[in-house]
Protein backbone atom coordinates (compact mmCIF):
# COMPACT_ATOMS: atom_id res chain seq x y z
CA UNK A 1 0.00 0.00 0.00
CA UNK A 2 1.34 3.58 -0.73
CA UNK A 3 1.52 6.43 1.42
CA UNK A 4 -1.10 8.06 -1.00
CA UNK A 5 -3.42 4.75 -0.73
CA UNK A 6 -3.13 4.85 3.00
CA UNK A 7 -4.19 8.46 3.29
CA UNK A 8 -6.94 8.21 1.33
CA UNK A 9 -8.30 5.04 3.25
CA UNK A 10 -7.45 7.04 6.29
CA UNK A 11 -9.63 10.03 5.45
CA UNK A 12 -12.34 7.65 4.52
CA UNK A 13 -11.90 5.97 7.91
CA UNK A 14 -12.13 9.52 9.73
CA UNK A 15 -15.31 10.55 7.41
CA UNK A 16 -16.89 6.58 8.72
CA UNK A 17 -15.86 7.89 11.83
CA UNK A 18 -17.79 11.40 11.76
CA UNK A 19 -21.07 10.28 11.21
CA UNK A 20 -20.84 7.38 13.43
CA UNK A 21 -19.30 9.38 16.34
CA UNK A 22 -22.01 12.00 16.18
CA UNK A 23 -24.56 9.23 16.57
CA UNK A 24 -22.84 6.69 19.57
CA UNK A 25 -22.36 10.01 21.04
CA UNK A 26 -26.31 10.83 21.66
CA UNK A 27 -26.66 7.04 22.27
CA UNK A 28 -23.91 7.04 24.68
CA UNK A 29 -25.26 10.17 26.38
CA UNK A 30 -28.44 8.86 27.04
CA UNK A 31 -27.47 5.45 28.37
CA UNK A 32 -25.51 7.55 30.67
CA UNK A 33 -27.62 9.80 32.18
CA UNK A 34 -30.73 7.59 31.86
CA UNK A 35 -29.24 4.05 32.04
CA UNK A 36 -31.54 3.15 29.16
CA UNK A 37 -30.07 1.42 26.21
CA UNK A 38 -31.95 3.13 23.30
CA UNK A 39 -33.07 0.95 20.38
CA UNK A 40 -34.90 3.57 18.58
CA UNK A 41 -31.70 5.74 18.37
CA UNK A 42 -31.27 4.34 14.52
CA UNK A 43 -34.99 5.44 14.25
CA UNK A 44 -34.38 9.22 14.94
CA UNK A 45 -31.45 8.88 12.60
CA UNK A 46 -33.44 7.35 9.85
CA UNK A 47 -36.44 9.99 10.19
CA UNK A 48 -33.62 12.71 10.10
CA UNK A 49 -31.74 11.43 7.33
CA UNK A 50 -35.20 11.72 5.21
CA UNK A 51 -36.65 14.79 6.06
CA UNK A 52 -33.34 16.20 4.91
CA UNK A 53 -33.45 14.46 1.87
CA UNK A 54 -36.77 15.14 0.97
CA UNK A 55 -36.28 18.93 1.98
CA UNK A 56 -33.25 19.50 0.17
CA UNK A 57 -34.59 17.76 -3.22
CA UNK A 58 -37.51 20.28 -2.81
CA UNK A 59 -35.71 23.10 -2.32
CA UNK A 60 -32.55 22.63 -3.85
CA UNK A 61 -28.69 21.56 -2.88
CA UNK A 62 -27.37 24.25 -1.09
CA UNK A 63 -29.45 26.60 0.85
CA UNK A 64 -32.05 23.61 1.00
CA UNK A 65 -29.88 21.16 2.69
CA UNK A 66 -29.02 23.38 5.09
CA UNK A 67 -32.41 24.48 6.28
CA UNK A 68 -33.24 20.46 5.60
CA UNK A 69 -30.64 19.78 8.32
CA UNK A 70 -31.97 22.11 10.91
CA UNK A 71 -35.17 21.03 10.37
CA UNK A 72 -34.66 16.99 10.30
CA UNK A 73 -32.48 17.44 13.78
CA UNK A 74 -35.81 19.25 15.16
CA UNK A 75 -37.84 16.95 14.43
CA UNK A 76 -35.62 14.19 15.80
CA UNK A 77 -35.49 16.28 18.93
CA UNK A 78 -39.07 16.63 19.32
CA UNK A 79 -39.85 12.99 18.38
CA UNK A 80 -37.13 11.93 20.64
CA UNK A 81 -39.55 13.76 23.32
CA UNK A 82 -42.12 12.65 22.93
CA UNK A 83 -40.66 9.16 22.90
CA UNK A 84 -39.31 10.02 26.38
CA UNK A 85 -42.29 11.14 27.69
CA UNK A 86 -44.76 8.85 26.45
CA UNK A 87 -42.34 5.59 26.57
CA UNK A 88 -39.28 5.92 29.08
CA UNK A 89 -40.75 7.24 31.72
CA UNK A 90 -42.84 3.94 31.89
CA UNK A 91 -39.22 1.66 32.37
CA UNK A 92 -37.05 4.04 34.12
CA UNK A 93 -35.60 2.12 36.70
CA UNK A 94 -36.56 -1.12 35.52
CA UNK A 95 -34.62 -4.22 34.51
CA UNK A 96 -32.69 -3.13 30.90
CA UNK A 97 -34.88 -5.92 29.41
CA UNK A 98 -38.11 -4.23 29.95
CA UNK A 99 -36.14 -0.99 28.53
CA UNK A 100 -34.88 -2.76 25.23
CA UNK A 101 -38.32 -4.01 24.57
CA UNK A 102 -40.31 -0.60 24.91
CA UNK A 103 -37.88 1.36 22.83
CA UNK A 104 -37.43 -1.62 19.84
CA UNK A 105 -41.58 -1.17 20.08
CA UNK A 106 -41.09 2.35 19.03
CA UNK A 107 -38.21 1.50 16.42
CA UNK A 108 -40.78 -0.75 14.46
CA UNK A 109 -43.55 1.40 14.69
CA UNK A 110 -41.38 4.16 13.32
CA UNK A 111 -39.61 1.83 10.67
CA UNK A 112 -43.53 0.94 9.76
CA UNK A 113 -44.57 4.55 9.46
CA UNK A 114 -41.16 5.45 7.75
CA UNK A 115 -41.64 2.99 4.80
CA UNK A 116 -45.67 4.44 4.62
CA UNK A 117 -44.35 7.95 4.61
CA UNK A 118 -41.52 8.22 2.28
CA UNK A 119 -42.08 4.36 0.64
CA UNK A 120 -39.67 1.20 0.22
CA UNK A 121 -37.00 3.27 -2.48
CA UNK A 122 -33.79 4.67 -1.97
CA UNK A 123 -33.13 8.18 -2.18
CA UNK A 124 -30.30 10.27 -2.42
CA UNK A 125 -29.15 14.02 -2.26
CA UNK A 126 -26.69 15.92 -4.08
CA UNK A 127 -23.69 17.20 -1.50
CA UNK A 128 -24.04 20.55 -0.30
CA UNK A 129 -20.54 21.27 -0.56
CA UNK A 130 -19.78 19.90 -4.08
CA UNK A 131 -16.11 19.51 -5.24
CA UNK A 132 -12.90 17.69 -4.08
CA UNK A 133 -9.57 18.27 -3.30
CA UNK A 134 -6.38 16.43 -5.03
CA UNK A 135 -3.70 15.58 -2.80
CA UNK A 136 -0.79 12.93 -3.15
CA UNK A 137 -2.71 11.33 -6.02
CA UNK A 138 -5.89 11.00 -4.69
CA UNK A 139 -9.11 13.00 -4.70
CA UNK A 140 -10.37 13.62 -2.02
CA UNK A 141 -14.33 14.65 -1.38
CA UNK A 142 -15.24 17.88 0.23
CA UNK A 143 -18.21 17.08 1.94
CA UNK A 144 -16.38 14.05 3.27
CA UNK A 145 -13.92 16.87 4.75
CA UNK A 146 -17.28 18.72 6.17
CA UNK A 147 -17.68 15.79 8.19
CA UNK A 148 -14.83 15.25 9.52
CA UNK A 149 -14.28 18.98 10.75
CA UNK A 150 -18.25 18.72 11.70
CA UNK A 151 -17.54 15.70 13.98
CA UNK A 152 -14.81 17.70 15.65
CA UNK A 153 -16.80 20.39 15.98
CA UNK A 154 -19.83 18.47 17.32
CA UNK A 155 -17.45 16.60 19.69
CA UNK A 156 -16.27 19.69 21.18
CA UNK A 157 -19.53 21.15 21.75
CA UNK A 158 -21.17 18.16 23.50
CA UNK A 159 -17.82 18.16 25.85
CA UNK A 160 -18.01 21.44 26.01
CA UNK A 161 -21.67 21.17 27.29
CA UNK A 162 -20.90 18.14 29.87
CA UNK A 163 -18.22 19.91 31.82
CA UNK A 164 -18.59 23.75 31.00
CA UNK A 165 -22.17 24.21 31.88
CA UNK A 166 -24.88 23.96 34.25
CA UNK A 167 -27.05 21.33 32.42
CA UNK A 168 -24.00 19.46 31.72
CA UNK A 169 -23.46 19.52 35.21
CA UNK A 170 -26.87 18.10 35.71
CA UNK A 171 -26.20 15.60 33.49
CA UNK A 172 -22.73 14.06 35.37
CA UNK A 173 -24.47 14.31 38.48
CA UNK A 174 -27.62 12.79 37.23
CA UNK A 175 -25.24 9.87 36.53
CA UNK A 176 -24.06 9.22 39.92
CA UNK A 177 -26.94 9.87 41.51
CA UNK A 178 -29.95 10.78 40.36
CA UNK A 179 -32.20 10.49 43.67
CA UNK A 180 -29.63 12.85 45.46
CA UNK A 181 -29.81 15.35 42.80
CA UNK A 182 -34.07 15.60 43.59
CA UNK A 183 -33.55 15.99 46.84
CA UNK A 184 -31.06 18.88 45.91
CA UNK A 185 -33.39 20.79 43.86
CA UNK A 186 -33.10 19.72 40.28
CA UNK A 187 -36.01 18.53 38.15
CA UNK A 188 -35.01 15.10 37.37
CA UNK A 189 -37.89 14.25 35.37
CA UNK A 190 -37.21 17.45 33.16
CA UNK A 191 -33.63 16.83 33.04
CA UNK A 192 -33.78 13.33 31.14
CA UNK A 193 -36.29 14.88 28.62
CA UNK A 194 -33.71 17.13 28.06
CA UNK A 195 -30.83 14.95 27.84
CA UNK A 196 -33.08 12.55 26.11
CA UNK A 197 -33.82 15.48 23.01
CA UNK A 198 -30.29 16.20 23.05
CA UNK A 199 -29.28 12.34 22.11
CA UNK A 200 -32.53 12.44 19.75
CA UNK A 201 -30.80 15.48 18.38
CA UNK A 202 -27.61 14.15 17.72
CA UNK A 203 -28.85 10.72 16.30
CA UNK A 204 -30.83 13.38 13.65
CA UNK A 205 -27.66 15.19 13.33
CA UNK A 206 -25.81 12.33 12.48
CA UNK A 207 -28.72 11.08 9.91
CA UNK A 208 -28.75 14.49 8.87
CA UNK A 209 -25.18 14.79 7.67
CA UNK A 210 -24.60 11.61 6.17
CA UNK A 211 -27.59 12.15 3.91
CA UNK A 212 -25.44 13.31 0.96
CA UNK A 213 -23.08 10.40 1.29
CA UNK A 214 -25.11 7.39 1.80
CA UNK A 215 -28.25 6.06 -0.16
CA UNK A 216 -31.21 6.82 2.52
CA UNK A 217 -33.43 3.72 2.85
CA UNK A 218 -35.61 1.87 5.54
CA UNK A 219 -33.19 -0.29 7.16
CA UNK A 220 -30.78 2.06 7.92
CA UNK A 221 -32.02 2.47 11.30
CA UNK A 222 -30.60 -1.32 11.75
CA UNK A 223 -27.37 -0.82 10.19
CA UNK A 224 -26.29 2.64 11.90
CA UNK A 225 -27.96 1.16 15.44
CA UNK A 226 -25.63 -2.06 15.02
CA UNK A 227 -22.60 -0.01 14.47
CA UNK A 228 -23.40 2.50 17.41
CA UNK A 229 -23.64 -0.07 19.97
CA UNK A 230 -20.26 -1.83 18.74
CA UNK A 231 -18.72 1.38 19.05
CA UNK A 232 -20.15 2.17 22.34
CA UNK A 233 -19.49 -1.36 23.58
CA UNK A 234 -15.46 -0.54 22.60
CA UNK A 235 -15.12 2.79 23.83
CA UNK A 236 -17.53 2.21 26.80
CA UNK A 237 -21.48 2.88 27.32
CA UNK A 238 -21.71 6.46 29.06
CA UNK A 239 -18.52 8.06 27.88
CA UNK A 240 -18.46 10.56 25.72
CA UNK A 241 -14.54 9.97 24.61
CA UNK A 242 -15.21 6.42 24.33
CA UNK A 243 -17.67 7.05 21.82
CA UNK A 244 -15.07 9.13 19.99
CA UNK A 245 -12.41 5.99 20.21
CA UNK A 246 -14.99 3.17 19.28
CA UNK A 247 -15.91 5.29 16.13
CA UNK A 248 -12.20 5.75 14.97
CA UNK A 249 -11.67 2.01 15.57
CA UNK A 250 -14.86 1.35 13.91
CA UNK A 251 -14.27 3.82 10.88
CA UNK A 252 -10.58 2.82 10.47
CA UNK A 253 -11.37 -1.03 10.45
CA UNK A 254 -14.26 -0.80 7.89
CA UNK A 255 -12.09 1.74 5.62
CA UNK A 256 -9.37 -0.32 5.70
CA UNK A 257 -10.96 -3.71 5.98
CA UNK A 258 -12.77 -3.20 2.81
CA UNK A 259 -9.72 -1.81 0.53
CA UNK A 260 -8.17 -4.87 1.42
CA UNK A 261 -8.98 -7.79 -0.90
CA UNK A 262 -8.09 -10.43 1.91
CA UNK A 263 -10.12 -8.75 4.69
CA UNK A 264 -12.99 -6.87 2.04
CA UNK A 265 -15.44 -9.95 2.68
CA UNK A 266 -14.51 -9.73 6.70
CA UNK A 267 -14.44 -6.17 7.19
CA UNK A 268 -17.72 -5.69 9.47
CA UNK A 269 -16.79 -9.12 11.04
CA UNK A 270 -13.84 -7.49 12.52
CA UNK A 271 -16.05 -4.81 13.92
CA UNK A 272 -17.37 -7.41 15.99
CA UNK A 273 -14.51 -9.37 16.32
CA UNK A 274 -13.10 -6.22 18.53
CA UNK A 275 -16.28 -5.72 20.20
CA UNK A 276 -16.18 -9.35 21.48
CA UNK A 277 -12.19 -9.06 22.51
CA UNK A 278 -12.85 -5.93 24.40
CA UNK A 279 -15.93 -7.42 25.99
CA UNK A 280 -14.05 -10.52 27.13
CA UNK A 281 -11.11 -8.14 28.38
CA UNK A 282 -12.60 -5.13 29.58
CA UNK A 283 -16.46 -5.73 29.74
CA UNK A 284 -17.17 -1.99 30.57
CA UNK A 285 -15.31 -1.37 27.26
CA UNK A 286 -11.92 0.88 27.29
CA UNK A 287 -13.11 4.41 28.25
CA UNK A 288 -16.80 2.89 30.37
CA UNK A 289 -17.17 2.98 34.43
CA UNK A 290 -18.57 0.31 35.70
CA UNK A 291 -22.44 0.21 36.61
CA UNK A 292 -23.26 1.05 40.29
CA UNK B 1 -41.20 25.83 60.77
CA UNK B 2 -41.71 22.27 59.76
CA UNK B 3 -44.86 20.85 60.60
CA UNK B 4 -45.78 17.45 59.45
CA UNK B 5 -49.29 15.79 59.98
CA UNK B 6 -50.06 12.12 59.39
CA UNK B 7 -47.42 10.93 57.30
CA UNK B 8 -47.39 7.31 56.65
CA UNK B 9 -44.87 5.37 53.99
CA UNK B 10 -45.64 2.54 52.48
CA UNK B 11 -42.96 0.39 50.03
CA UNK B 12 -45.72 -1.78 48.13
CA UNK B 13 -47.77 -3.89 50.43
CA UNK B 14 -45.72 -3.11 53.05
CA UNK B 15 -46.77 -0.25 55.43
CA UNK B 16 -43.36 1.14 57.27
CA UNK B 17 -44.18 4.57 58.81
CA UNK B 18 -47.17 4.95 60.79
CA UNK B 19 -48.92 8.58 61.48
CA UNK B 20 -45.65 10.19 62.20
CA UNK B 21 -46.66 13.95 63.25
CA UNK B 22 -44.47 16.47 64.32
CA UNK B 23 -43.79 20.43 64.65
CA UNK B 24 -40.35 21.74 64.81
CA UNK B 25 -40.83 25.39 65.63
CA UNK B 26 -38.22 27.94 64.31
CA UNK B 27 -34.44 27.59 65.95
CA UNK B 28 -35.61 24.12 67.43
CA UNK B 29 -34.03 20.66 67.12
CA UNK B 30 -36.09 17.41 67.42
CA UNK B 31 -34.05 14.45 67.69
CA UNK B 32 -35.65 11.49 66.52
CA UNK B 33 -34.43 8.28 68.12
CA UNK B 34 -34.58 4.90 67.54
CA UNK B 35 -33.12 1.40 67.02
CA UNK B 36 -31.61 0.23 62.98
CA UNK B 37 -34.88 -0.05 61.10
CA UNK B 38 -37.05 1.72 63.28
CA UNK B 39 -38.26 3.97 60.58
CA UNK B 40 -35.95 7.00 60.86
CA UNK B 41 -34.85 6.76 57.40
CA UNK B 42 -37.88 6.57 56.25
CA UNK B 43 -39.65 9.11 57.82
CA UNK B 44 -36.97 11.56 56.82
CA UNK B 45 -37.17 10.75 53.14
CA UNK B 46 -41.16 10.25 53.42
CA UNK B 47 -40.69 14.59 54.05
CA UNK B 48 -38.34 14.87 51.33
CA UNK B 49 -40.93 14.01 49.09
CA UNK B 50 -38.28 11.20 47.55
CA UNK B 51 -40.79 8.58 48.55
CA UNK B 52 -43.83 7.80 46.19
CA UNK B 53 -45.57 5.86 48.75
CA UNK B 54 -45.47 8.80 51.21
CA UNK B 55 -48.98 10.57 52.35
CA UNK B 56 -49.90 12.58 55.19
CA UNK B 57 -48.98 16.73 55.16
CA UNK B 58 -45.98 18.85 54.99
CA UNK B 59 -45.61 22.11 55.44
CA UNK B 60 -42.55 24.29 55.34
CA UNK B 61 -42.51 27.87 57.23
CA UNK B 62 -46.78 27.96 56.44
CA UNK B 63 -46.63 26.62 52.75
CA UNK B 64 -48.03 23.31 52.20
CA UNK B 65 -45.70 21.32 50.22
CA UNK B 66 -47.91 17.76 50.71
CA UNK B 67 -47.63 16.18 47.17
CA UNK B 68 -45.08 18.54 46.14
CA UNK B 69 -42.29 16.49 44.46
CA UNK B 70 -38.70 16.32 46.35
CA UNK B 71 -37.09 19.16 43.34
CA UNK B 72 -39.50 21.69 44.41
CA UNK B 73 -39.74 21.60 48.05
CA UNK B 74 -35.81 21.31 48.12
CA UNK B 75 -35.86 25.10 46.38
CA UNK B 76 -38.61 26.31 49.05
CA UNK B 77 -36.36 25.80 51.94
CA UNK B 78 -36.78 22.38 53.13
CA UNK B 79 -32.38 20.73 52.69
CA UNK B 80 -32.51 17.42 53.37
CA UNK B 81 -28.61 15.82 54.15
CA UNK B 82 -29.07 11.98 53.44
CA UNK B 83 -26.88 9.16 55.64
CA UNK B 84 -23.52 8.11 54.60
CA UNK B 85 -22.09 11.02 53.36
CA UNK B 86 -23.64 11.32 49.89
CA UNK B 87 -22.08 13.79 47.44
CA UNK B 88 -21.63 13.43 43.71
CA UNK B 89 -18.70 11.66 43.23
CA UNK B 90 -17.94 12.58 40.16
CA UNK B 91 -18.43 16.41 40.52
CA UNK B 92 -15.88 18.54 42.06
CA UNK B 93 -16.35 19.91 45.89
CA UNK B 94 -17.43 23.29 43.86
CA UNK B 95 -19.60 21.69 41.74
CA UNK B 96 -20.93 20.23 44.55
CA UNK B 97 -21.95 23.07 46.07
CA UNK B 98 -22.84 25.28 43.02
CA UNK B 99 -25.33 22.43 42.51
CA UNK B 100 -27.27 22.97 45.34
CA UNK B 101 -27.01 27.08 45.37
CA UNK B 102 -30.21 28.41 45.06
CA UNK B 103 -32.56 30.94 47.23
CA UNK B 104 -35.91 30.16 49.50
CA UNK B 105 -37.69 32.88 48.74
CA UNK B 106 -35.90 34.54 51.87
CA UNK B 107 -33.15 35.63 49.80
CA UNK B 108 -29.22 33.92 49.66
CA UNK B 109 -27.88 33.45 53.44
CA UNK B 110 -25.19 31.16 52.14
CA UNK B 111 -22.33 31.05 49.93
CA UNK B 112 -19.41 29.61 49.07
CA UNK B 113 -17.19 32.14 50.98
CA UNK B 114 -19.13 31.55 54.34
CA UNK B 115 -18.73 27.27 53.43
CA UNK B 116 -15.25 27.82 53.87
CA UNK B 117 -14.98 29.96 56.80
CA UNK B 118 -17.02 27.25 57.93
CA UNK B 119 -15.01 24.68 56.60
CA UNK B 120 -11.64 25.55 55.30
CA UNK B 121 -10.96 22.03 54.78
CA UNK B 122 -13.00 22.31 52.03
CA UNK B 123 -11.96 25.06 50.28
CA UNK B 124 -7.86 23.50 50.19
CA UNK B 125 -10.20 20.75 48.46
CA UNK B 126 -12.31 22.69 45.88
CA UNK B 127 -11.29 21.19 43.13
CA UNK B 128 -10.90 17.67 43.95
CA UNK B 129 -13.45 15.27 43.36
CA UNK B 130 -15.96 14.54 45.98
CA UNK B 131 -15.40 10.63 45.71
CA UNK B 132 -11.77 10.94 46.32
CA UNK B 133 -12.47 12.88 49.74
CA UNK B 134 -12.40 11.54 53.40
CA UNK B 135 -15.56 10.28 55.01
CA UNK B 136 -15.29 12.97 57.06
CA UNK B 137 -14.78 15.31 54.61
CA UNK B 138 -17.69 14.51 52.47
CA UNK B 139 -19.51 14.53 55.32
CA UNK B 140 -18.91 18.38 55.79
CA UNK B 141 -19.77 18.62 52.13
CA UNK B 142 -23.41 16.85 52.48
CA UNK B 143 -23.89 19.42 54.80
CA UNK B 144 -22.73 22.12 53.04
CA UNK B 145 -24.30 21.04 50.14
CA UNK B 146 -27.97 21.18 51.71
CA UNK B 147 -26.71 24.64 53.39
CA UNK B 148 -26.32 25.96 49.87
CA UNK B 149 -29.82 25.66 48.88
CA UNK B 150 -30.58 28.75 52.13
CA UNK B 151 -32.82 26.14 53.80
CA UNK B 152 -35.48 26.86 56.36
CA UNK B 153 -35.79 23.52 58.04
CA UNK B 154 -33.29 20.82 57.44
CA UNK B 155 -33.54 17.01 57.76
CA UNK B 156 -30.66 15.43 58.61
CA UNK B 157 -29.78 11.53 58.83
CA UNK B 158 -27.23 10.34 60.87
CA UNK B 159 -24.64 13.24 60.11
CA UNK B 160 -22.24 11.81 63.06
CA UNK B 161 -22.73 8.11 61.05
CA UNK B 162 -18.69 7.06 60.89
CA UNK B 163 -16.84 10.39 62.02
CA UNK B 164 -14.37 10.88 64.43
CA UNK B 165 -15.13 12.14 67.53
CA UNK B 166 -13.73 15.59 66.70
CA UNK B 167 -15.16 15.83 63.44
CA UNK B 168 -18.86 14.85 65.73
CA UNK B 169 -17.85 18.10 67.73
CA UNK B 170 -17.96 20.18 64.57
CA UNK B 171 -21.24 18.91 63.58
CA UNK B 172 -22.53 19.48 67.04
CA UNK B 173 -21.27 22.86 66.78
CA UNK B 174 -22.33 23.64 63.38
CA UNK B 175 -26.17 22.55 63.85
CA UNK B 176 -26.09 24.80 67.04
CA UNK B 177 -25.11 27.84 65.00
CA UNK B 178 -27.73 27.02 62.44
CA UNK B 179 -30.35 26.60 65.45
CA UNK B 180 -29.65 30.62 66.06
CA UNK B 181 -29.98 31.28 62.66
CA UNK B 182 -33.93 30.13 63.34
CA UNK B 183 -33.59 27.13 61.15
CA UNK B 184 -35.76 24.37 62.10
CA UNK B 185 -33.82 20.58 62.16
CA UNK B 186 -35.13 17.37 62.52
CA UNK B 187 -32.01 15.03 62.89
CA UNK B 188 -32.51 11.36 62.98
CA UNK B 189 -29.56 9.93 64.90
CA UNK B 190 -27.94 6.89 66.60
CA UNK B 191 -25.75 8.96 68.53
CA UNK B 192 -28.12 9.81 71.20
CA UNK B 193 -25.62 11.83 73.21
CA UNK B 194 -24.81 13.94 70.87
CA UNK B 195 -28.50 14.44 69.18
CA UNK B 196 -30.20 15.14 73.02
CA UNK B 197 -26.90 17.66 73.49
CA UNK B 198 -27.91 19.86 70.46
CA UNK B 199 -31.63 18.93 70.62
CA UNK B 200 -34.64 20.69 72.47
CA UNK B 201 -36.75 17.79 72.50
CA UNK B 202 -36.78 13.82 70.97
CA UNK B 203 -39.01 11.94 69.43
CA UNK B 204 -38.71 8.37 70.40
CA UNK B 205 -39.59 5.77 67.13
CA UNK B 206 -39.93 1.82 67.37
CA UNK B 207 -41.77 -0.30 64.34
CA UNK B 208 -42.49 3.38 62.53
CA UNK B 209 -44.28 4.58 65.24
CA UNK B 210 -43.74 7.78 67.77
CA UNK B 211 -43.81 5.71 70.95
CA UNK B 212 -42.96 9.31 72.95
CA UNK B 213 -41.76 12.65 72.71
CA UNK B 214 -40.15 14.47 75.39
CA UNK B 215 -37.66 17.61 75.99
CA UNK B 216 -34.40 16.76 75.62
CA UNK B 217 -32.98 17.75 79.38
CA UNK B 218 -35.67 14.55 80.41
CA UNK B 219 -35.01 12.30 77.99
CA UNK B 220 -31.46 11.64 78.57
CA UNK B 221 -32.64 9.55 81.48
CA UNK B 222 -35.79 8.40 80.85
CA UNK B 223 -37.18 5.14 80.82
CA UNK B 224 -38.43 5.30 77.03
CA UNK B 225 -34.30 5.99 76.29
CA UNK B 226 -33.09 2.85 78.31
CA UNK B 227 -35.44 0.90 76.75
CA UNK B 228 -35.36 1.41 72.65
CA UNK B 229 -31.94 2.31 72.61
CA UNK B 230 -30.73 -0.45 75.20
CA UNK B 231 -28.86 1.90 77.18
Amino acid sequence: MTPGQVLLFTVGGLSNAAYLFIVAAGLSLVFGALRVINMAHGSLYMIAAFVTVVIANQLGAGLGFWGGLLVAVAVAGAIGGVVEVLVLRRVYGREHLVQLLGTYAVSLVVAGGVRIVFGPNYRTVASPIPGHLDLAGYSYASYSLFMIAGAIVIGAGVWTMLYRTNLGRNIRAAVSDPDLLNATGVNVTRLYTTVFVIGAGLAGLGGSIVAPSQAVGSSIDTDVLVLAFAISVIGGLGSIVGSAVGALIVGMVISFGLVIPQTNPFALAFVFIIMTAVLIVRPRGLFGRPES
Amino acid sequence: MLKVDGLNVRYGKSHVVFDFSAEVKDGETLAVLGRNGAGKTTTIRGITGLLPGASGRVIVGGTDMSGWPAHRRTRRGLAYVPSGARCFPNLTVVENLDIASHANGDGWTWNKDRIWELFPRLESLRHNLAGGLSGGERQMLAVSRALMGNPRVMLLDEPTEGLAPVLVQSIAALLATLKSTGVSILLAEQNHQMALRVADRAAFIEKGRIVEVLPASRARDSEVLHRILGV
